[in-house]
């Protein structure tokens, strides 16, 4: 349906030092889920503003199709917005909420009926037309909330953290809702989230965002397992670097230069008793019991070593001498700005 | 204990409310009530309906409504950009805002009164409707300017921005989202002006300039006469459009509540 493309926007606040946006560019293809992911106060919210046409960018461009929807108000341009909280208007019921961005558009009364209906049964709630928003829960509200967001058949849905006010069972329920729905239509989505789990259930690519810029682009299965500089690790919960110096000791994999900075994940690291290749020496200096895992923190040559062992696995206590093996397929380099 | 005081509470509070009001009825409907009958002898319509068939009472009245809901939509009209700025954003001088809307409450109506009799005079507004209209929005201008900024306050401009977002243009927006999220207070607002309005003595006396009458002026002209028999029928017809209205908008000022409880 549409291709969106963002062109070095630039947004600042004026009570605010730091611009929020800096030379931001994104292309996204037709019907991907594009997830943006970063800490609060990042610059994701402006993004969505600015697309919306809530905001003006101080420059750059956004596309549809090719072309630029800057000039277009923010009621033309198609794309549609869910946030946190559902806004469902309270005075409305369920059907006149689902209905109203047709109604103001000039459906007629028939034609809105049958696509609140159709989109009832797409969101899995059928029947609830003459419900009042207050006597829906949270997830229900949502689902709504989504349901009238896409019955006008938006070029590009815009998700700004729709499950972070929801409880975990009924936040899983509706990732998987939201991307079925969002599959079967086909619809161009951008989704922002804070949640590093969500982010990658969900999305087909994962932008990381940081002071209002893009760190890391990629899939989710390629961003996990091998973020390429330092900060999309740290982001991606990659806690053990090691520079060359400290990796070369034991090793045979870090061929040289002390310069080089190596990372794993933690899942990747074996904490045992007994020395084997590729391993070192180490005292544990923390050790936390999660049920489905252990964390280990382990001093190995003025480094710590973050690890996570699946259970069943060994408990060794605080000051113990362990070896920490890296296996050398899971070892990888990054950059370091 | 409790179950005595309360219903006693509540029994003290309706006759303090309904006390005079009997009494007015009393008055209005009796002739020659003097002092040591504890009720009034002899019940007559008499008075009521002179009253009542003056023309001045009608005309009076009428013209007091109209005043009254010119004042209110106007009043509306100016409070609610003004409530909507002072609700939702927040600038520098805005305390300086909120005095000088607020000041009206402050300042003796007198002062006001006699520096735009001037004016008015002046410019040829006084003794007109429209004088009379304009002078009374001043003491209204800051109730209906408080309840809607309080409204405002508690408004959430994401509703606008999914309304926008779902394709409505500004009108639209305005019309369907804006107005009916504010429906109970814009009813209160409504019924502070019209109340003000309604009851206003001295600026519509010195901007009317005796030519603009209203009920309060024949009110306050019969006080001094002193017959308790008028004075208690123009009474009565006084309170009656208050409560009149006050009654119709009972279910809003109750749904009032309900709904910025449904909001969060």
């Amino acid at each position: 349906m549409t291709t969106i493309n963002i062109i070095s926007l630039n947004k600042s606040y004026p009570n605010r030092p730091e611009p929020v946006l800096k030379d931001f560019s994104l292309s996204i293809q037709d019907g991907e889920m594009v997830a943006l992911l970063g800490p609060s106060g990042m610059g994701k919210s402006t993004l969505l503003k600015l697309i919306t046409g809530i905001e003006r960018p101080d420059s750059g461009d956004i596309q549809f199709d090719g072309s630029s929807i800057l000039g277009i108000d923010p009621n033309k341009r198609g794309a549609v917005l869910m946030f946190q909280k559902s806004y469902l208007f309270p005075f409305l019921n369920v059907e006149d909420n689902i209905g109203f961005g047709l109604k103001v558009q000039g459906a007629s009364s028939e034609t809105i009926r049958a696509e609140v209906k159709r989109m009832l049964n797409l969101i899995g709630l059928p029947g609830i037309e003459r419900r009042k928003p207050g006597q829906l829960s949270g997830g229900e509200g949502q689902r709504v909330a989504l349901a009238r967001a896409l019955v006008t058949n938006p070029k590009l849905l815009l998700l700004d953290e729709p499950l972070s006010s929801l409880d975990t069972s009924v936040r899983m329920n509706l990732q998987e809702a939201i991307r079925n729905i969002q599959h079967e239509l086909g619809v161009t989505t951008i989704f922002v989230t804070h949640d590093l789990g969500e982010a990658m259930a969900m999305s087909d690519r994962m932008a990381l965002l940081l002071n209002g810029e893009i760190v890391a682009l990629d899939k989710p299965e390629n961003l996990f397992h091998r973020p390429r500089s330092l900060t999309a690790a740290k982001f991606m919960g990659v806690s053990t670097f090691l520079n060359g110096d400290q990796l070369k000791v034991q090793c045979d994999v870090a061929e040289g230069s002390s310069e080089k900075i190596f990372a794993i994940r933690p899942e990747h690291i074996r904490v045992q008793k007994e020395s084997c290749k590729n391993s070192m020496q180490g005292v544990v200096s923390d050790c936390v019991f999660r049920g489905e895992y252990i964390e280990y923190q382990v001093d190995v040559n003025d480094a710590t070593v973050r690890a996570r062992m699946p259970m069943p696995a060994p408990m060794f206590p605080h000051g113990e001498q362990v070896h920490v093996k890296f296996p050398k397929e899971y070892l990888f380099e990054v950059e370091c700005p | 204990m409790k179950r005595i005081i309360t219903p006693l509470f509540r029994f003290t509070l309706y006759l303090v409310l309904i006390a005079p009001l009997l009494l007015f009825t009393a008055y209005a409907f009796s002739t020659r009530w003097f002092f040591p009958q504890p009720f009034p002898v002899e019940w007559t319509t008499v008075t009521f309906q002179r009253a009542i068939h003056d023309s001045r009472t009608l005309s009076s009245m009428v013209q007091g409504i109209w005043i009254a809901i010119l004042v209110s939509v106007l009043s509306l009209m100016l409070a609610l950009p003004a409530a909507r700025v002072l609700g939702l954003r927040k600038f520098r001088g805005r305390q300086l805002a909120w005095l000088l809307l607020f000041l009206p409450t402050i300042i003796p109506p007198l002062a006001i009164g006699m520096g735009l009799n001037i004016l008015f005079l002046r410019i040829g507004l006084a003794g007109t409707i429209t004088g009379v209209v304009l002078a009374h929005i001043i003491p209204t201008l800051p109730y209906t300017i408080f309840t809607l900024s309080s409204a405002f306050a508690r408004f959430d401009e994401n509703y606008e921005f999914q309304a926008l977002a779902l394709g409505a243009n500004p009108w639209q927006i305005f019309l369907k989202v804006t107005l009916r999220m504010m429906t109970p207070s814009l009813v209160v607002a409504t019924l502070f002006a019209f109340l003000i309005s309604w009851s206003q003595y001295l600026l519509t006396l010195l901007i009317g300039g005796g030519q603009i009458i209203t009920l309060p002026i024949l009110l306050f002209s019969a006080a001094s006469g002193g017959n308790p028999s008028i004075i208690a029928t123009l009474s009565l017809l006084f309170v009656a459009p208050p409560v009149l209205v006050i009654a119709f908008t009972a279910r809003s000022l109750g749904q009032h509540g309900n709904e910025i409880r449904e909001q969060y």
